[in-house]
């Protein structure tokens, strides 16, 4: 905690470890190291307070920004009434493939700040530095994906017993969410209630992978998603990295891209308050009224959902998919063809 | 190497609309070593002893022993002298009248000054302030002296110089040395000498009876020269928009250093505290600043001793707002005690000028509530000492009545540790 408080790894975590992972330069260059006071400018005592107003500096471990690529970017932010921010996010990214990993360390166990910033950095290098192209097929390379991320969270479960106190009597425990974009996919793996959202311009807007929480037990077996979501035991996961967790295997996806559109990367601190993917898609639409960059959508929604309560750690990452390769094409001929052509169907997520 | 450390007692919880925040901050220094010897530079310590007529045989026999004694007591190697004092000054040792009025100690200089204080016979008046002078122009004959310390013996009242000449004398002393005083006897003015003592950043107290003399001094020059930290200031940094209301050394004594502040740049104040040895110095800080929204983490007051541009510790003062009430409706145990301890210095000292001023009945309500606060805040020795000038009936309630004889000494006594504190019980 106090390593990750000083010297801000948070934010340049794979510069020299792993040479391998390429685009060092973009992930180096976003430095948010804090040097200015937020909320007067003056600059920041090596004790933590302004020299000139005295506020308090907020840790780079409550509130971090990550801007790998300009389409690529994510907040890690504390929120306005947990002491401790327990949330986690890592991103890397080129100018067409990106990996963002979102970890949700469960508040009521021990070291769980240290575990979720351990397993997320350590899988997004992983997942970085492993881009299998199968056979060659779309298919082989999605089962290849697949084989993938479902080792990454095998491997991102022996990150966070490695960083677990093993005299302690609460194991650290978090979620993890783990999305793979390029040009023509986004392949996913969540484990825990963290969520992959796609949100195509025109199709259907989705939620990628199930909860493994009772509230997505509450749905299976009938429930209304307000009602399962609003149940006190909603927010307990059936499924968890640490030293005590029991299964493993995470819920899968891959989204076929046929048109451009946010994916979004979260954890419950944002989901709480806007759950359903078709009402995630409308905030975003208002949040983002004019063009905006994923740094700036996800600044506004991590913002917003401070606005609601901030009750939660939030962590939200963006990625902008299908502006800026072949896929604009295709954006360019569905936007002039009709609109309803490309909103009857989105892709559909599949479920493993 | 001095070990500086610091510890910072306060409720930092504010509630909504609350802007000021009290903190105790504790300062201790460890492995101080020998003054002079510590590598912080030559020190001076002079001997300052009352040899007026009034000093009599006995007591002027004593206060050689003791000068002596003093003598003996300082470390080879530092710079000294003796000062005889009635209405005017006599360097006593070293016999010069120009050029360095101090020599390094070894065991020659030690036996003639030792010859210099047998020939001491008591005459004439008194003359602080002309006493406090030759010192200042002593310590000032021997360039680059990093600590610079005196002790002063006196017997009576400084009859021979006004008011306005002491001052004016203390004035052209301050920041220059410190200077610990002793007084002899029931004849001297517990606030004249308090008065020499505060602003040189020294000590006072009463001499019981002869016999204690040298003991005393050979204590005060032990104290001295186990202070290897020649000189430090207590820096005192606060936000932007902020106000301190007071800065106070709450123990081993009570003293007010707000009105000693020299500002160092717009946000810090420093204030001089001396030479620290193998101690521990407890102060009051109380910072207004202006309220903030609940939920907000500030810092209100970064509080360091500094020595030279070393910054030896930091004690931070910080301030949360908070809608909690079982938070910030707490007393900090510590801010609560030397706040009680700072008001019974306060109302003992009153008391007893108002009794001098034949005001008996102020004194009575004064003394009481004395007798009130030593109780609540656990000063064992206030107490016993006020018992001597009061009847008490009620501790609790500070229900007392004025003793119908009251010793001259017992008084004095009241009066010059009224500024010493205890630590909080437990």
């Amino acid at each position: 905690m106090t390593k990750l408080d000083r010297g801000a790894p948070g934010v340049q975590w794979s510069a020299d470890t792993s040479p391998m992972t390429a685009p060092t330069a973009q992930a180096t260059a976003v430095d948010s190291y804090p040097v200015a006071c937020a909320a007067c400018g003056g600059q920041l005592g090596v004790d933590g307070y302004c020299t000139t107003c005295g506020q308090k500096a907020r840790s780079l471990r409550e509130h971090y920004e990550l801007t790998p690529q300009p389409w690529v970017a994510g907040v890690c932010d504390i929120g306005q009434t947990h002491a401790r921010n327990e949330d986690a996010l890592a991103l890397q990214a080129d100018a067409t493939r990106a990996v963002i990993v979102v970890c949700d360390g469960v508040t009521t166990s021990e070291g769980s700040d240290v575990a979720s910033m351990a397993a997320a950095r350590s899988t997004c290098d992983h997942v970085w530095a492993s881009d299998p192209k199968g056979l060659g097929t779309p298919s082989s390379r999605a089962a290849a994906m697949r084989s993938v991320l479902v080792k990454a969270v095998a491997r991102a479960n022996q990150t966070v017993i490695d960083h677990t106190d093993l005299a302690s009597h609460n194991f650290a425990a978090t979620t993890i969410a783990i999305a793979v974009v390029d040009s023509s996919a986004i392949f996913c793996a969540t484990l825990g209630d963290s969520r992959v959202y796609w949100l195509p311009d025109f199709g259907q807007p989705e939620q990628a992978t199930k909860d493994h929480s009772l509230a997505q037990s509450g749905m299976d077996s009938g429930t209304e998603r307000a009602q399962a979501e609003a149940s006190i035991f909603a927010h307990t996961i059936t499924k968890w990295l640490g030293r005590d967790a029991t299964d493993l295997m995470p819920n899968t996806a891959q989204i076929e891209l046929t048109e451009p559109g946010w994916l979004i990367v979260c954890s419950d601190g944002l989901w709480n308050y806007v759950s359903e993917a078709a009402r995630l898609a409308t905030l975003v639409g208002e949040l983002a009224g004019e063009p905006v960059t994923a740094h700036q959508l996800a600044t506004r929604l991590v913002g917003w959902a401070n606005d609601q309560g901030g009750h939660d750690n939030i962590t939200v990452a963006c990625a902008r998919v299908g502006d800026h390769r072949p896929a604009q094409e295709a954006r360019a001929s569905t936007t002039s063809e009709a609109v309803d052509t490309t909103s009857a169907s989105g892709p559909t997520p599949k479920h493993t | 190497m001095a070990i500086f450390t610091s510890t910072v007692y306060q409720n930092e919880f504010l509630a909504d609309g609350s802007t000021d925040v009290n903190a105790i901050v504790r300062i201790t220094c460890s492995q101080a070593g020998v003054a002079g010897q510590s590598g912080a530079g030559d020190v001076g310590e002079i001997v300052i002893v009352d040899t007026s007529a009034s000093m009599g045989l006995v007591n002027m026999q004593a206060a050689k022993d003791a000068a002596m004694v003093a003598v003996d007591t300082i470390v080879d190697g530092t710079y000294f002298a003796v000062v005889a004092g009635n209405h005017r000054a006599y360097l006593a040792f070293p016999r010069v009248t120009s050029g360095p009025g101090m020599v390094r100690m070894d065991p020659n200089t030690r036996m003639a000054a030792k010859a210099a204080i047998a020939s001491f016979r008591a005459d004439g008046g008194t003359a602080m302030g002309a006493w406090l002078l030759l010192a200042r122009s002593l310590f000032a004959s021997i360039p680059n002296l990093a600590g610079k310390h005196a002790i002063l013996l006196t017997d009576g009242e400084n009859h021979n110089e006004s008011v306005t000449q002491l001052d004016a004398s203390i004035r052209q002393c301050l920041g220059q040395f410190q200077v610990d005083c002793r007084g002899i006897g029931v004849e001297w003015q517990v606030s004249e000498i308090r008065k020499i003592a505060q602003a040189l950043l020294g000590t006072v107290d009463v001499i019981p009876g002869p016999r204690d003399l040298p003991r005393i001094f050979r204590e005060l020059i032990a104290t001295s020269m186990g202070r290897g930290v020649p000189d430090a200031h207590l820096h005192v940094w606060i936000p932007q928009g902020a106000q301190i209301l007071f800065v106070r050394q709450v123990s081993p004594t009570v003293e007010d250093l707000t009105h000693r502040a020299t500002p160092l740049n717009p946000l810090t104040s420093w204030y001089p505290t001396g030479a620290w040895g193998d101690e521990s110095r407890d102060y009051h800080i109380a910072v207004r600043l202006p309220a903030k929204a609940v939920g907000t983490e500030q810092l209100a007051a970064r509080v360091q001793l500094v020595a030279g541009a070393a910054i030896l510790t930091q004690g931070m003062v910080k301030a949360r707002w908070s809608a909690d009430a079982s938070l910030t409706t707490r007393i900090s145990p510590e801010v609560a005690h030397y706040t009680g301890q700072t008001e019974l210095a306060a109302v003992i000292q009153e008391g007893l000028a108002a009794h001098a001023g034949g005001d008996d009945r102020t004194a009575t309500q004064k003394l009481g509530r004395a007798v009130q606060l030593a109780n609540q805040t656990g000063n064992a020795e206030a107490t016993t000492r006020l018992s001597r000038v009061v009847d008490i009936t009620d501790a609790a309630t500070g229900t007392v009545a004025m003793k119908k004889d009251i010793d001259k000494a017992d008084e004095m006594a009241l009066d010059t540790a009224s500024t010493r504190t205890t630590r909080i019980r437990g």
